[in-house]
């Protein structure tokens, strides 16, 4: 009862905080104009109209888990309401889990919110609804939940200015794992130990590159067709975005727990 | 009642490390403790003394270095612990956005209640603190004193055998301060024990059974009330009338002050004695003793004395032991 409690009251929080509604409309209005932008641009409407959505999506639901996620457990112990609740048969673990449901939730909300109006736009503009449009939008909240955990993590261990700014940073280079391990194998010869820093550092990075199937989803709508991403690989992320996120959850659970307020 | 003491620490340390190159703080010194069941306890220091550190402990927000407390017998690192007891903390914050039914639903839920028994008792305690009329209005607009009464709702709302608080009454006014005052009265008269640290001393010392009074995180005192003040005289005043104007110098060389009041004379004396001795010098110039008023000393004087020289609490009665600093505490404190 103590989790979901918390996690009803962080998703309350954020539904009465109006960063959900800014973002929920900047999105709606990024996924509006790209029918637009598609009039003039070279490769065909539905293709940019499925682009410029799939990255809209993907880019306001990651500014919701930094933006609300990032100040979260900081302001718990700067306005001290996490005194009554500590102070409650509540476990520290369960404290963390909630907060991180909560947030998580909430940035579901903004993806399905999004995700819906997106699909009913290019339903309505005679574009394809393909699987791999809804597979891409399933691993975006994947990504999410990884996020917001990398998300709860820093808030849970420094202020909201530098979370958000690390968060930020794993949120953009996680994208580029994939290039940093070809420039690790690169300095290989040249700067080995600069290349075991390189390779060291995506093995810690979050590859969030797993999770963006978005080009697949505009080569489907392009063409038209309903090719899909293999159920294998498409398990294969979740297990992997799961377990990431469960050790990123434990770490923030190691230092939150050892704190003292 | 079992006579098994509600809050237990033994030798209850904790230190602070504020920065690298800063020297630690011991905010706790060994803090023997033993609060017994059905009592109101007040805890007393200045500040920085170590009572919000000892609360903190008590209700899981700190963890001690070393030694070791238990509510109601079960440990504090236990979350188990704080399902007897209701915290109710310094200045309480509750979430800006909710309103009063929905904070009270919240802490009723973390508390484990059922859903009926938290409504019906969260509307109870509303319209106890009279908190009717604004019950659907967000924290955001409440003032200090609906703050703290709210605060104290969320705290006993599980009803629960101990309830805990850090400064009830400060920053309020004298009637949000009765109405503190009388909370803790009832609920001591219910049988549960309630633990306050506080430093409006008059408060303490018209409700409180027992208080323990710490000074840079030891235990300088601790007892009844009753016994701790032992009702030593600190100053007589007498007055007299039918003294001629004009002083008396032998009654000027024992008294702390004399003076001519109209038709009174009045003389102040540090000790009985010597209220005896200027009772017969005024009495031998013709005058008419009127009063004779002992002052006897408040907890307040008592707390200022025990805090401001801990190397002689001779205020302590044989209730009210005094924890002698061992010598590595010196040295730190040093």
């Amino acid at each position: 009862m103590i989790v979901p409690a918390i996690a009803l009251n962080t998703f309350r929080e954020a539904v009465r905080d109006k960063i959900l509604y800014v973002l929920i409309v900047f999105g709606v209005l990024m996924i509006a104009v790209s029918r637009a932008i598609g009039w003039v641009s070279f490769g065909g409407e539905h293709k940019i109209m499925t682009d410029i959505g799939l990255t809209a999506i993907w880019m306001f639901s990651g500014m919701v888990s930094i933006f609300i996620g990032t100040g979260m457990i900081y302001k718990e112990v700067d306005k001290r309401t996490i005194y009554t609740i500590l102070a409650k048969p509540a476990e520290r673990w369960q404290f963390l889990a909630g907060k991180y449901l909560g947030l998580l939730l909430t940035t579901l909300v903004n993806l399905v919110i999004l995700s819906a109006f997106f699909i009913a736009y290019l339903w309505l503009c005679g574009a394809p609804i393909t699987l791999a449009l809804i597979q891409a939008l399933f691993l975006t909240f994947v990504e999410m939940m990884l996020i917001t955990a990398v998300a709860i993590f820093f808030s849970s261990a420094s202020t909201p200015i530098l979370s958000a700014i690390f968060t930020t940073v794993i949120f953009f280079s996680g994208q580029l794992t994939k290039w940093v391990v070809e420039l690790g194998a690169s300095l290989k010869q040249t700067a080995p130990w600069v290349g075991k820093v390189v390779y060291a550092l995506y093995l810690m990075l979050p590859n969030l590159h797993n999770f963006n199937i978005r080009r697949e989803a505009v080569l489907a709508t392009q063409s038209n067709l309903q090719i899909a991403i293999p159920a294998r690989e498409m398990i294969d992320c979740t297990i992997y975005g799961v377990a990431y996120t469960l050790a990123v959850l434990l770490a923030a659970h190691l230092i939150f727990n050892r704190r003292n307020f | 009642m079992s006579s098994q003491p509600v809050i237990k620490t033994e030798k209850l340390r904790m230190v602070y490390h504020p920065g690298l190159f800063e020297r630690a703080k011991v905010g706790l010194e060994e803090l023997d403790l033993e609060v017994p069941p059905g009592s109101i306890y007040g805890y007393l220091g200045q500040n920085g003394a170590g009572k919000t550190t000892t609360i903190k402990i008590l209700v899981g927000l700190q963890y001690a270095v070393s030694g070791q407390a238990w509510i109601m017998g079960t440990d504090v690192r236990n979350s188990a612990s704080r399902r007897t007891l209701g915290f109710m903390p310094e200045n309480p914050y509750f979430y800006e956005y909710l309103t009063a039914d929905e904070t009270l639903e919240f802490y009723g839920k973390l508390s484990g209640m059922e859903r009926q028994a938290r409504r019906k008792r969260a509307d109870e305690l509303i319209h106890t603190f009279g908190l009717a009329h604004a019950r659907h209005m967000p924290m955001r607009d409440y003032s200090k004193g609906m703050r703290q009464r709210l605060g104290l709702a969320q705290a006993i709302l599980h009803n629960p055998p101990l309830v805990i608080m850090d400064e009830p009454m400060s920053g309020l006014d004298p009637l949000g301060r009765r109405d503190i005052r009388n909370v803790i009265l009832s609920l001591r008269d219910q049988g549960t024990t309630v633990f306050f640290s506080s430093h409006i001393l008059g408060d303490v010392e018209a409700i409180c059974d027992r208080v323990c009074v710490l000074n840079l995180g030891k235990k300088v005192a601790e007892g009844r009330i009753s016994a701790l003040l032992t009702g030593r005289v600190l100053e007589v005043e007498l007055s007299a009338s039918g003294i001629p104007a004009g002083d008396l110098p032998e009654v000027k060389n024992i008294a702390q002050r004399a003076w001519h009041d109209g038709a009174l004379y009045r003389v102040l004396v540090d000790s009985e004695e010597k209220a005896q001795q200027v009772k017969s010098m005024l009495e031998k110039a013709g005058g008419t003793i009127r009063s004779m008023l002992p002052h006897k000393e408040s907890l307040e004087e008592y707390f200022v004395r025990v805090t401001s020289d801990p190397a002689r609490p001779d205020g302590a009665a044989e209730e009210a032991p005094v924890i002698k600093a061992p010598a590595h505490a010196e040295e730190t404190r040093a």
